[in-house]
């Protein structure tokens, strides 16, 4: 189908981004492309549909020469593209114009266009979605119509570049179960993703590294091998991790990427102590009782917002809705009469609260509450004990209060990253030299050089530099709470793991923080306390331990559980006697079977 | 956003509707022009009876058509006011030091008030029947004729059609922009280098967004083909139909009224 031979490339002419890459891709193939960021794998991807042309080599799509310009349109008619933002790759205000612009370019006549939208808008099953707005549409959503636009041209090949990775879990899933089912409906596929459990599902596996491949094989050749993975800023995939580090503790099983195999393994590992090992249900004691003493720093009290402040138009969309009050499929429905309702909680000085919930479920809303940014439309909100509707409170909670957006680099304006971080304690009128001290304090707390990167432009600095420069910006408040909206979305799997830590020490020089995250694990390991939200409400609140291990709660509403939690209640469900009742990490979990394997008692 | 809901889409399927939005385009044209050129009151009073028939067929309920043309309503408060004061003939009523109003200058108040007034009940309605995107497309296709001249009517009615597409996006960075710098302590009024700064503080991290949003979308339009207006064809070309024709002739029979009625008086 696409045959890349010895392709090189570089955009400035210096330094390769590409080099010597040899790739054949087979027609219904399909193939995963990893790597870390930087690693080429986007500029591949435009190799393969002439958005790019290689400087020595050449990329054969059906036999047609991408380097030849006659063929432009034809080559990019045959290879369709989804990029990563959803947000700046439809072009039109419909639906159906944003679908019909492909074809509408290769000339598709007029009478046929329309059968081809509801063609393209079926199989990413969005019916009926022709007429909606798509500026209003979920970020999974877009991406679907984005696949759209690419089906109605009619491509034999379909490339995803990072898609997925700016969508929540929920939106994920959808993508990619679109994708496979292209994929047995015969389309190549092409998807270029740093999220292992995706790669998991491919044929075949190309790792990328520094612009040359540098492993290729099957997911199960390459995904088991987490040394490598490592080394290359990815990470195995979680039930690869756990097998690996059971084969480490000396238990005969064998490596897989998917999880039901592992289960089987693990199960055949450990045979014949099933039925001898007691299944006891012991109600875990190795918690640290709650210190119910510290003083709440934020309290909410029957908080209820609404984006419609007249009650009187509350009181008529409530009538309009009353008949059919069917719940929206796919994120909140936005003619809900409350964002917020009847929210009750405390955030107690120097803990660190997770706020897990689906796109919409309010848990945005709830943080703008927290430094006075919004205002509860009923009920209130006390900062260390005094209502923040009070002007004066309202004032000093934004410097209590620092609040980390998401995406927060995409607020960096200053020419200088000195300027930018100086920005928040100019603004509260302090002296050249506290500026100064509280700045160089900040960089030095986020990991970054002052001295080299203090006079640079912050539009100069990479990716995960920028992120860091704006959570100085925030810190050099010297705030008490600190409040994180998504603060790793984005992130390949190393700088993840780099931003987490940094937060964890951030939580361990005394800052009270609240991270609002779609990753379960990271919540789960991080957190001292966890609110779910569900369409506006509290679902639980609780410590990862008593919100985690009862699984019902979240299931119905349609959210996930930590990876090791998950693989807990699977090997449950294949009769290995995990005890119940129990937060599971990664180490915990490798623990219990090591000793359930060995006879004894998990 | 909210506050400025000037000629808002009404969603509708009236005969006004399902014109031709190059028809409707030009039509609302047609009337302005006869509006300007229209000097007494019984002319205007039959262009009023024009726009009440129109709206009638459009079937916009009154409270949404004056909730429409209202905030426009303080232009032409202000633009009367101002002929109140300056526009003089016949007897003086009243004067004050360099104040002073006549007879013809309550007269023009009030005939200029009625005037913009239809004007702008005239162009509400076009917006208020026609999307965004057909409005788009109307415009490129009434610039047409100038591209044989060299004027680039399509691409001009591509970047409205985008400009459109990206308007809600911005507002809502815009939004999230402002909320991040309010919690770092920036405050709107704070002296005329802390205002300053501050703007830059939102419209920086604005523009680095367009040019990023810009530099993906080139891309994605690439990738979908795209190679201006040559051999473009269209999921909803305009086409004329007896509407259109019906709605010439009512248009023209309005102008032709009021021009009789300019001439004979």
């Amino acid at each position: 189908m696409i045959s890349c031979k010895d392709i090189s490339f570089s955009y400035d002419g210096k330094v390769p981004t590409l080099s010597n890459i040899t790739l054949d891709i087979a027609d219904g193939e399909f193939l995963c492309i990893l790597g870390g960021n930087g690693s080429g794998k986007s500029t591949l991807a435009k190799h393969l549909n002439a958005l790019l042309v290689p400087d020595s080599g050449s990329v054969e799509v059906d036999g047609l020469n991408t380097s030849d310009p006659q063929l432009v349109y034809d080559v990019r008619s045959r290879v369709g593209m989804v990029f990563q933002n959803p947000d700046d790759q439809l072009v039109a205000t419909l639906v159906e114009n944003d679908i019909a612009f492909g074809p509408e370019n290769l000339g598709v006549p007029t009478n046929e266009l329309s059968q081809r939208v509801a063609d393209a808008l079926a199989s990413v099953g969005l019916m009926g979605f022709d007429q909606h707005e798509t500026h209003a549409l979920s970020g999974g959503q877009k991406q679907r119509v984005a696949i759209a636009g690419a089906l109605a041209m009619h491509p034999e090949v379909l490339i995803l570049d990072e898609a997925s990775s700016m969508l929540d879990p929920r939106g994920r899933h959808g993508l990619l179960k679109v994708c496979q089912e292209l994929n047995h409906a015969g389309m190549t596929i092409v998807m270029i993703t740093h999220f292992m459990e995706e790669a998991a599902l491919a044929d075949r596996v190309v790792v990328l590294d520094r612009g040359r491949i540098a492993l290729e094989g099957t997911p199960e050749e390459i995904l088991t091998r987490a040394d490598e993975l490592h080394s290359l800023n990815l990470e195995e995939p979680f039930a690869c991790q756990l097998a690996l580090e059971l084969k480490r503790r000396g238990l005969d099983i064998r490596p897989h990427v998917d999880e039901e195999s592992v289960v089987t393994e693990i199960r055949a590992a450990m045979g014949r102590h099933i039925e001898t090992s007691l299944c006891e249900e012991i109600a875990a004691s190795d918690e640290a009782p709650q210190s119910s003493d510290a003083a709440p720093l934020i309290q909410f009290e029957h908080v209820y917002y609404s984006y419609e402040k007249s009650t009187r138009e509350r009181a008529r969309r409530r009538k309009k809705n009353a008949p059919a009050a069917q719940a929206a499929e796919w994120g909140n429905d936005p003619n809900a009469v409350w964002a917020l309702r009847d929210i009750s909680f405390d955030v107690h000085e120097g803990e660190m609260l997770g706020i897990a919930g689906h796109t919409g479920s309010g848990k945005s809303t709830i943080i703008q509450h927290m430094n006075g940014l919004v205002h509860p439309t009923q009920g209130r909100v006390l900062l260390q004990g005094v209502s923040m509707a009070d002007k004066h409170v309202n004032e000093t909670a934004k410097t209590t209060v620092g609040m980390v957006f998401q995406y927060p680099e995409h607020q960096l304006f200053a020419n200088t990253v000195f300027e930018d971080v100086a920005f928040g304690p100019q603004n509260l009128g302090l002296s050249a030299n506290e500026v100064t001290e509280r700045v160089l304090e900040a960089l030095r707390l986020v990991g970054l050089d002052a001295d080299e990167v203090a006079q640079k432009s912050p539009f100069e600095l990479s990716g995960g530099q920028q992120r860091r420069c704006a959570f100085a910006g925030v810190l050099a408040m010297r705030p008490r709470v600190l409040v994180l909206d998504e603060p790793v979305a984005g992130l390949d799997p190393a700088a993840r793991t780099e931003f987490l830590q940094l937060i964890d020490d951030l939580h361990a020089r005394g800052l009270t923080i609240v991270m609002v995250s779609h990753s379960m694990e990271d919540i789960a390991t991080h957190c001292d306390r966890v609110l779910i939200m569900n369409k506006g409400s509290i679902v639980s609140l609780g410590t990862p331990r008593e919100v985690f291990a009862s699984d019902r709660d979240l299931k119905s509403i349609g959210l996930g559980l930590p990876a090791p939690q998950h693989m807990a209640c699977l090997l449950r469900d294949a009769g290995i006697p995990l005890p119940r009742r129990r937060l599971y990490s990664t180490k915990t979990l490798v623990e219990s079977i090591v000793a359930l394997a060995a006879g004894g008692v998990a | 956003m909210e506050a400025f809901s000037f000629g808002s889409y009404y969603a509708g399927r009236s005969f006004i509707h399902r014109l031709d939005p190059r028809t409707k385009l030009l039509a609302g044209f047609g009337f302005l022009f006869i509006a300007l050129a229209s000097h007494t009151f019984p002319a205007l009073a039959v262009l009023a009876i024009g726009i009440g028939i129109s709206y009638a067929l459009a079937r916009i309920p009154v409270h949404y058509a004056v909730r429409s043309v209202a905030p426009l309503m303080v232009l032409v408060a202000f633009v009367a006011i101002l002929t109140l004061f300056t526009e003089q003939s016949g007897r003086i009523l009243f004067h004050l030091g360099f104040i002073q109003i006549s007879e013809g200058s309550i007269y023009s108040c009030c005939f200029i008030a009625c005037r913009m007034f239809l004007m702008m009940c005239g162009m509400s309605l076009v917006t208020m029947t026609t999307t965004t995107l057909d409005l788009t497309q109307a415009v490129e296709k009434l610039l047409m004729p100038l591209a044989r001249v060299g004027f680039p009517a399509h691409e001009i009615g591509m970047i409205l059609g985008i400009a459109l597409r990206f308007m809600p996006q911005f507002a809502t960075e815009l939004s999230q922009t402002y909320q991040a710098q309010v919690s770092r302590g920036a405050k709107v009024a704070s002296g005329p280098i802390g205002s300053l700064k501050f703007l830059s503080s939102i419209s920086i991290p604005l523009f680095a967004s367009v040019f990023r949003h810009a530099e993906t979308l080139a891309s994605a339009m690439d990738a979908r083909c795209y190679h201006g207006e040559a051999g473009r064809t269209r999921l909803h070309p305009l086409r004329f139909c007896a509407y259109d024709v019906a709605a010439g002739i009512f248009m023209l029979a309005l102008i032709l009224c009021a021009a009789a009625i300019i001439i004979l008086l």
